[in-house]
């Protein structure tokens, strides 16, 4: 079982590439979105790189939740995530700490919650439930 | 060599303006996947002219309107040449006929291979090159998107939603390194126009300010160009090679 520097290591490593950028631009707090510049067919590609280089499997929407980004009408209303979408949010997202997004839920922020720091843990968590090939 | 050690893959390329495309490709440096439906004979012949003149090219069978096949024929081009650096969706097909009288099968085959082809193997070759950072996908059209013809709605149709997939296409590739353009083919002298061309005649060339019907090659040095490295800040065009026809103005 990899330490979590070890794996916080490989995550870097696999958004220079996947998104281009260079490795001191990367730190545990960097969102995804805002400080690295990533765009949604930028997501599908960490998700492939992430497991082929982990030996793991990522089910769509489970480490970037599609349905909230879709704006399905129960979970994002008037560019907000509703009651159930916060719901579906920490079920999906148990390794996120959303309680400073819960104050004001903004689909805009949501962005915010997708740090290089939060894939990290989410890779831990799934190495060590054991989700591997 | 504008195209050396690229892996280009052109469907159609047996015969007409694919065919001129893979020699040009092949001149320029480039190993080509030469594939073809039913044109056996002929693939295997430009092959061999091909590789005879010292290029690299393989036939591979496929029907672009079917998925699977077409999968499979990207993996199997992938295994014997490398990951695909050009994909020139050529393969096109025509069913004239007058709306009314127009059969669905008629509708479906063209709409099928014409645009289903080129989603199946955009589709098969996108995400590897998006990965690798670099791709040229060229999408074969018609003057006939936009400047119809009687009897036509179902090539029209087809060439039509091809030039609007070439823009939303582009823009989702553009930050990869991957172009995704068209060529818009006026008059050319391929099997495909050989009917329309025995019957009209010299009337034909009254609405070409250039005179003359263009040649498979017109068309294959503009696909050299997209190729190229040449067109890296090109993306989501249709470019109209039509020796003028599209300008309107007939011979007096």
């Amino acid at each position: 079982m990899p330490t979590q520097d070890e794996i916080y290591s490989k995550v870097s490593a696999t958004l220079v590439e996947a998104l281009n950028v260079d490795e001191e631009d990367i730190k545990p707090t960097s969102t995804l979105q805002g400080d690295l510049g990533a765009e949604s067919i930028d997501f599908l590609d960490i998700v492939f790189r992430l497991e082929r280089e982990f030996g793991i499997k990522i089910p769509r929407g489970e480490l970037f939740p599609e349905s909230i980004f879709q704006g399905d009408p129960e979970l994002v209303q008037d560019g907000r995530v509703t009651p159930k979408g916060l719901e579906e949010l920490r079920a999906k997202m148990p390794f996120a700490d959303l309680t400073k997004f819960e104050q004001n839920p903004e689909v805009g922020n949501l962005s915010n919650l997708f740090t290089v720091d939060l894939i990290t843990r989410y890779i831990q968590g799934k190495l060590e439930n054991g989700s591997q090939n | 060599m504008r195209l050396k050690d690229q892996n280009a893959l052109v469907t159609g390329g047996s015969r007409g303006i694919g065919r001129a495309i893979a020699q040009a490709f092949a001149v320029e440096g480039a190993r080509v996947a030469v594939v073809y439906r039913g044109s056996q004979e002929a693939a295997e012949k430009l092959v061999a002219e091909i590789n005879n003149k010292g290029g690299r090219a393989v036939a591979f069978q496929a029907d672009v309107a079917d998925a699977a096949a077409v999968e499979a024929c990207v993996q199997r081009v992938e295994q014997e040449l490398g990951p695909i650096h050009i994909l020139v969706n050529n393969a096109g097909v025509i069913e004239d006929d007058l709306f009314v009288r127009m059969k669905p099968e008629a509708w479906n085959r063209v709409i099928q291979t014409n645009l289903g082809g080129v989603f199946n193997f955009c589709h098969a070759v996108a995400f590897g090159m998006m990965q690798r950072r670099a791709g040229r996908i060229i999408n074969i059209s018609s003057v006939s998107a936009e400047h119809v013809n009687m009897g036509q709605t179902n090539y029209s149709a087809s060439k039509g939603a091809i030039n609007s997939f070439t823009r939303a296409l582009a823009v989702e590739l553009a930050k990869r390194g991957v172009t995704v353009n068209a060529i818009a083919p006026g008059f050319i002298e391929t099997d495909m126009s050989a009917a329309v061309r025995n019957k009209a005649g010299d009337r034909i060339v009254k609405f070409i300010p250039m005179r003359r019907i263009g040649t498979p090659e017109d068309i294959a040095r503009v696909a050299v160009f997209l190729a190229s490295a040449d067109s890296a800040y090109i993306t989501g065009q249709v470019l109209t090679v039509d020796g003028g026809l599209t300008l309107g103005a007939v011979a007096e």
